[in-house]
């Protein structure tokens, strides 16, 4: 494991034990009341989905460009944190929902448009594990198609469904709402890189392991 | 010949962007808004909704962490394992 | 390149031709979906609003994956795919002369289910056949160019049969939305041609984007 990792691991796990604590001393939000709180783990958790979506995305066309399996390692670890970070994020949106719009799901434009590249992600999974041999490449293409597929959803739902929610109003918090969120993504933000480079380790070990034993047959 | 392809994929792959880009939605007419929007001072206490998500988030990112920890320890000891029957084999 | 996509579809009609297995089993397969969903949802004699587009489109859907299901098969189980991947015919050729075989197939099943469904839920869904066909040509290719891409990479896959639509369905979204939300324009009593308009211009950038990814993909994920 990498110098940083042990390090960038604590510091993610204090952060995390702290961020309770920042965000109930936060005021609370004029309108939203209470439950606006849930928004310092359901933002940061809809960055994390999005930037795992890149991540996975860029790493699978380099491994069908180049056919180098560390691309391929790499995405597969994306893809497991876009799923996770994904899970969280359509959990939490409800539970927000449910108070401050009185439902638990609206079909509106960046809900359902979530709600669909998740189960692309899922369905990249599904391949990787029930494909057999040779879904690597497989599995690129299709985190390729979905990545490509990205504006497309958000166009056509968007049409489809004209409910907006308030649009993002992060450029114009104040601090003192504005620094528990901060808090909370740069938790989020080491907490993803901790466990991509955590999945990639037992990606490359896994690889190892398949090396020795195919060393081992040919002795044999 | 492959270059020009190429080229003319990625061009058409733009045009096509900017095509939707530059789309006007169309006006949506009275949208009717098919769910009650309660007051929210008079739907369900926030209390329980903030704790469970919450609670929801740390302990699926407990669970992922320990699949992800006992994963990589599995593994580790099965090239240990396999280390040391290869340096058993070169030995003998 | 064109020629040997053409060589490729007329051998692949030759072979269905003979027996007809597929095209049969398929449109039988298309009318019996279009049947339980008129159980399922005509009440007192009435269909739903919209229901009809929604029908079209789910019943093509459904023919189309058991269409690109058992065209693939029937390559896996004769080993043709790798012959003609081993031939000396550009790979995005053997696309492409896959994709038409299946556009022909789903053409074929499109003209049968139009009628049917229009007479079963009382839709006007020949009103106005010109944006129809523009709706249902886009938005047909843009399934079958994913679902031909897919259905050729999964021919060595296990749970092939699964996983197609596991794969397929969650990519093709904007297909479905923008193809019901189409034809449901078409069906209203005043046609808003603007409607129309944006989502066959949807329709065409979904299919350039994703013929020409599937264009380029074809030939390294096909590549052991």
């Amino acid at each position: 494991m990498p110098k940083w990792f042990f390090p960038a691991a604590i510091v993610c796990g204090v952060l995390f034990a702290a961020s309770p604590f920042v965000v109930a001393n936060a005021p609370f939000e004029a309108d939203l009341g209470l439950v606006q709180k849930i928004f310092y783990y359901h933002m940061p958790s809809a960055w994390m989905f999005l930037i795992a979506s890149i991540v996975c995305g860029v790493a699978s066309v380099r491994f069908l460009a180049t056919g180098d399996y560390r691309h391929d390692r790499t995405a597969l670890a994306a893809g497991e944190l876009i799923v996770l970070f994904g899970l969280l994020t359509l959990v939490t949106g409800p539970l927000w929902a449910r108070r401050s719009w009185g439902t638990f799901w609206i079909w509106d434009a960046r809900t359902t448009a979530s709600l669909v590249s998740w189960m692309i992600a899922c369905a990249y999974l599904i391949l990787r594990r029930y494909g057999g041999p040779g879904s690597e490449k497989l599995a690129a293409g299709l985190a390729l198609f979905g990545m490509a597929n990205v504006p497309f959803i958000y166009i056509s739902v968007n049409y489809w469904r004209t409910i907006h929610p308030p649009t993002t109003v992060v450029p114009t918090l104040p601090f003192s709402l504005g620094f528990p969120l901060w808090f909370c993504v740069i938790s989020f933000l080491l907490l993803f890189v901790v466990l991509l480079k955590l999945r990639i380790r037992v990606e490359e070990q896994q690889a190892r392991v398949d090396a020795l034993y195919l060393a081992l047959d040919e002795r044999s | 010949m492959k270059t020009l392809k190429r080229w003319c994929a990625v061009v058409l792959l733009l045009v096509s962007w900017g095509i939707i880009a530059a789309a006007q939605p169309p006006q949506p007419k009275g949208e009717y808004v098919p769910v009650d929007q309660l007051p929210p001072t008079e739907s369900m206490p926030a209390a329980p909704l903030l704790i469970t998500a919450y609670a929801f988030v740390m302990i699926v990112l407990f669970v992922y962490v320990l699949s992800v920890a006992r994963r990589l320890s599995t593994v580790q000891q099965e090239l240990n394992r396999l280390d040391a029957s290869i340096k058993q084999g070169g030995r003998t | 390149m064109m020629r040997v996509a053409w060589l490729i579809l007329r051998k692949d009609l030759t072979v269905e031709v003979r027996s007809m297995e597929i095209v049969y089993t398929t449109l039988f397969f298309a009318v019996s979906c279009v049947l339980v969903f008129a159980f399922a949802l005509v009440r007192e004699g009435r269909a739903p609003e919209d229901g009809a587009a929604g029908i079209l489109w789910i019943a093509v859907m459904f023919a189309g994956n058991l269409a690109l299901g058992r065209t693939f098969e029937r390559e896996r189980q004769s080993e043709t795919l790798r012959a003609l991947l081993l031939g000396p015919a550009p790979r995005p050729a053997v696309y492409v002369g896959k994709l038409l075989g299946i556009l022909a197939l789903l053409f074929g099943a499109e003209l049968l289910l139009v009628p049917l469904v229009a007479l079963l839920f009382q839709a006007r869904l020949l009103a106005h056949p010109f944006w129809l066909i523009a709706i249902l040509a886009t938005g047909t290719i843009g399934f079958a160019a994913v679902g031909t891409l897919f259905a050729a990479m999964l021919i060595r896959a296990r749970s092939r049969d699964v996983l197609l639509p596991v794969l397929l369905y969650p990519v093709t979204v904007p297909v479905i939305i923008a193809g019901v939300r189409g034809t449901a324009a078409l069906l209203q009593p005043e046609l808003d041609g603007g409607i129309v308009r944006f989502w066959v211009a949807l329709l065409v950038c979904f299919d350039v984007v994703f013929v020409t990814l599937a264009l380029w993909t074809f030939e390294p994920v096909m590549t052991d």
